[in-house]
């Protein structure tokens, strides 16, 4: 009986929202911002990644605002986690585990600060940066429960990181311009030194995630 | 005017900062917190003053929209927007030693900045955006009195808000696939061309589910109960009231620019009515404190969506008009039931107990209800006549339903009064602050009974400014920066 | 545009969202523990950016990124920079979940809905001073889907 009524529910679900999706113009977007955007933005905004831009200059509001859902997120299950996770494991992990995560760590480390600074350029960014400098971080501690990074180091990263991407976005409003407007040189476009404040804004941000993940799965895992 | 993000931005920059700084002096943890929203509130307050209520924008990043996110502050705007720290520092949660009360703060300011930013942004995905924020950190919030129900009724909120957040980010993939624009202004240029077709309605109906959610609209609001039975008082007070308005002024703005159609303000009143219906009988079979102001709360929200189903600015100010009422008398119950926690039967004696809180509680349910001098008759009125305007067969239908559940209000409201005032053994929980709130409360409503011409004067100006999409759409797109 | 005739990858990916979000609804209005109740809010989400990331696919275009070679046209970038944003606030979600989940279970050692219900409200009622529930006085409740979406208040 139930599972008749869930495959039900599913299918009428499905043949609604079929229905409705056939009428949508696939393939053919207006995209009533999308070509103004691709039009301004090499020029304006000097990134070779468009999303960059978009995500950065032109949405960089809704950037800060995701950040701090993360924030929230990890302040949250700090709150509902508490203290009450005892230290049962802390017994080391084996050899293979320990010797892997030595030698995962700093080509992980690599890989996340090369995306983060490359997210301007090419696909990646801070999003993506930071959750792997979060798993360097969430491997090593994995393989030695003992040597866990400090509650403290990482709320201070935390803090820092997020106070640098408002901070950014207050020197444009206190220079006379709009919250977040791009400061710096735009530079070459396709170099790495180059959008102007954006790889500082991704940077801050890949710092925020790594640290914010980190800090969640540890306490998670606790 | 771009100092507008400020009041969105600085709780933001001290939630961020707020776990250090404990590290280095508590108490400036403690107060760091209060602080920025008394200058949040200042800011907003001048920035009122500064443009006497006429509108402005602030193109963020210094992008002219649409390609670039923008806040609108008309009248209505700033109000809500002056409303959320307002209501935050009279519902501060109590202070709590060490790390816990820390991380508490944090999430007050961020549900402050985010409540701030759902009042003023003009962007349709950075509204969802704010609206998520301040939904994660009313999670963290909810469950902080760490019992085990707080914990579960908690799990169901975020079951039912992330199913409405999933719906309505559909929507805006439904509405984005059809117009290529998340600016609201130029929604509304787009919308008579490209969303007057089932599609656009179906996007409405996504839209209206999840941010549905908040403003404990009918099929979404079943962790309402529950939650404001387990969690906290301040934060239930925090959500019923100043929440659930910032919801429905997304949902306002939404209604008159972008879906301004009869199908859709169908739908609204269809769901209002059966939010009004189901609640008010949930609260009269209720036998706690409560959860009878959690399912009075739906039914009250219900009449809200009913109310804005009404066409026109005449519908609007009676839109307003509930909506305000509700905004200063549900916090002050919620506060109110702080004290009288518990079952209705053993409230027996309240009412000698202590004089004070059973007099502002009789005076906020009279106004519930509708009872003539005092400000609920004349929100409640205003919806009746508009709906008599209407005279169709839906609008008297509505009529006939909004009175008969009066009634049903009036019947458990009044057996609650009776209960206060009859003989009984009743031991106060003493909670002066509690007390305090509530009588602010009481002060602001007899205010606003003495007040009436310019009170209603003043609902008539925000409802026309509001309803008035020709002016957002010239200032938001054609003003530039 | 017929999606009936017309069997394209575009169309495959919609019917892929939208299966998704239907698997995610049917298991959240019918899942009977909490978990995979969770799981199926992460189902229906991953649907959801899927759709919006169709919502800015444009035929014969590539991807946003300005390279070396010829301009072509490019897909629009606006839908990727939400569903980035999107993507993290599940994430973020998601994380806060399963940690209530890991609490509810230390406080009341079950998942199962139907358990937890009746556990919370024994609990609310002992803490408002009501006593068990008699017959007569106990909230009707209506036969139907166990799930989170189907019960009303």
């Amino acid at each position: 009986m139930h599972r008749i009524a869930t495959l039900l529910f599913a299918l009428g679900l499905g043949v609604l929202l079929l229905g409705l999706a056939a009428q949508l113009p696939l393939g053919a977007t207006p995209m009533a911002i999308g070509n103004e955007i691709l039009a301004r933005a090499p020029g304006e905004i000097g990134a070779a990644n468009i999303v960059t831009s978009v995500v950065l200059a032109y949405r960089g509001i809704d950037t800060l605002g995701e950040l701090a859902i993360l924030f929230a997120a990890a302040t949250a299950a700090g709150l509902v986690l508490g203290h009450a996770g005892s230290r049962s494991r802390n017994g080391e992990a084996g050899f293979i585990l320990r010797t892997g995560s030595d030698l995962l760590f700093p080509l992980l480390l690599t890989v996340g600060f090369y995306i983060v600074l490359h997210g301007h350029l090419t696909p990646g960014g801070g999003f993506q940066g930071g959750v792997v400098l979060a798993a360097a971080f969430f491997a090593s501690f994995l393989a030695r429960p003992s040597h866990r990074p400090g509650h403290g180091v990482i709320s201070l990263i935390e803090g820092l990181a997020g106070a640098a991407f408002i901070g950014i976005g207050l020197a444009a409003l206190a220079g006379g311009g709009a919250f977040l407007q791009p400061l710096l040189d735009r530079g070459m476009l396709g170099e790495l030194v180059s959008a102007g404040s954006l790889p500082l804004l991704y940077l801050a941000v890949g710092l925020k995630v790594g640290a914010e993940l980190a800090g969640l799965l540890a306490q998670l895992a606790e | 005017m771009n100092a507008l993000v400020l009041p969105v931005v600085l709780p933001l920059l001290t939630a961020f900062l707020l776990q250090p700084a404990g590290r280095l002096s508590a108490a400036l943890a403690r107060w760091a917190g209060p602080a920025v929203l008394l200058v949040c509130a200042g800011l907003l307050v001048q920035i009122a003053l500064l443009t006497g209520g006429e509108p402005v924008t602030a193109a963020i990043g210094g992008f002219a929209p649409p390609v670039g996110i923008v806040f609108y502050a008309d009248a209505l705007a700033l109000l809500m927007a002056i409303a959320v720290p307002v209501s935050a520092l009279l519902l501060w949660p109590r202070a709590e030693a060490g790390e816990a009360g820390v991380r508490q703060s944090a999430l007050m300011l961020l549900l402050v900045g985010s409540g701030t930013g759902m009042a003023l942004s003009g962007d349709l995905f950075n509204l969802y955006v704010f609206y998520e924020l301040l939904t994660v950190a009313s999670f963290g919030l909810a469950s902080a009195t760490g019992t085990g129900r707080a914990y579960v009724a908690t799990v169901r909120y975020v079951l039912v808000s992330g199913f409405g957040s999933l719906i309505a980010l559909a929507g805006i993939a439904l509405l984005y696939a059809q117009t290529g624009s998340l600016n609201l202004a130029q929604l509304a240029d787009l919308a008579p061309e490209r969303l007057a077709n089932p599609l656009g309605l179906a996007a409405f109906a996504c839209l209206l589910i999840g941010f549905g959610v908040k403003a404990e609209l009918f099929p979404v609001n079943n962790w309402v109960p529950d939650l404001y039975a387990c969690a906290g008082k301040p934060i239930s007070a925090l959500l019923a009231g100043v929440v659930s308005k910032l919801a429905v002024l997304v949902l306002l703005r939404l209604t008159v620019l972008v879906f301004d159609s009869p199908e859709a303000r169908e739908m609204l009143m269809v769901l209002g009515l059966a939010g009004l219906v189901t609640g008010e009988l949930a609260a009269w079979r209720a036998r706690d404190l409560p959860r009878l102001l959690a399912y009075s709360s739906i039914g009250q929200l219900g009449l809200l969506f009913v109310a804005l189903s009404l066409p026109g600015p005449a519908g609007l100010a009676a839109a307003l008009a509930v909506a305000l009422h509700h905004l200063l008398v549900k916090p002050a119950l919620f506060m109110l039931a702080e004290r009288w926690h518990g079952s209705l039967d053993k409230l027996a004696g309240a009412g000698r107990a202590s004089p004070l809180a059973a007099g502002l509680f009789t005076l906020f349910a009279l106004s519930l209800v509708g009872v003539p001098p005092l400000p609920g008759f004349w929100a409640k009125l205003l919806v009746l006549l508009e709906l008599a305007r209407g005279a169709g067969p839906f609008d008297l239908t509505a009529l006939a339903l909004v009175l008969a559940v009066t009634v049903v209000e009036a019947h458990y409201l009044f057996r609650l009064v009776g209960i206060l005032y009859s003989p009984g053994e009743f031991r106060d929980r003493h909670s002066p602050r509690a007390l305090a709130v509530a009588g602010l409360g009481g002060a602001v409503l007899v205010a606003a009974m003495l007040t009436l011409p310019a009170v209603s004067d003043a609902l008539a100006g925000l409802a026309s400014q509001a309803a008035d999409t020709a002016a957002y759409r010239t200032l938001t797109l054609g003003g530039g920066l | 545009m017929d999606m009936t005739f017309a069997p394209d990858p575009l169309a495959l990916l919609v019917i892929g969202a939208l299966g998704l979000i239907v698997v995610g609804a049917a298991g959240l209005a019918f899942g009977r523990h909490l978990f995979r109740l969770v799981l199926a809010l992460g189902l229906a989400e991953a649907g959801a950016n899927l759709l919006l990331v169709i919502a800015g696919y444009r035929w014969d275009a590539v991807a946003p990124i300005l390279t070396g070679s010829a301009p072509a046209a490019m897909v629009d970038p606006v839908p990727q920079a939400l569903v980035l944003t999107a993507i993290v606030i599940g994430v973020g979600v998601q994380a806060l979940a399963v940690a209530l989940l890991v609490r509810v279970k230390l406080a009341y050692g079950t998942l199962d809905l139907a358990e937890l219900k009746a556990l919370v409200e024994r609990d609310i009622r002992a803490a408002a001073g009501i006593g068990e529930p008699d017959s007569a006085q106990a909230p009707a409740t209506l036969p139907g889907p166990a799930g989170l979406i189907g019960e009303r208040p």
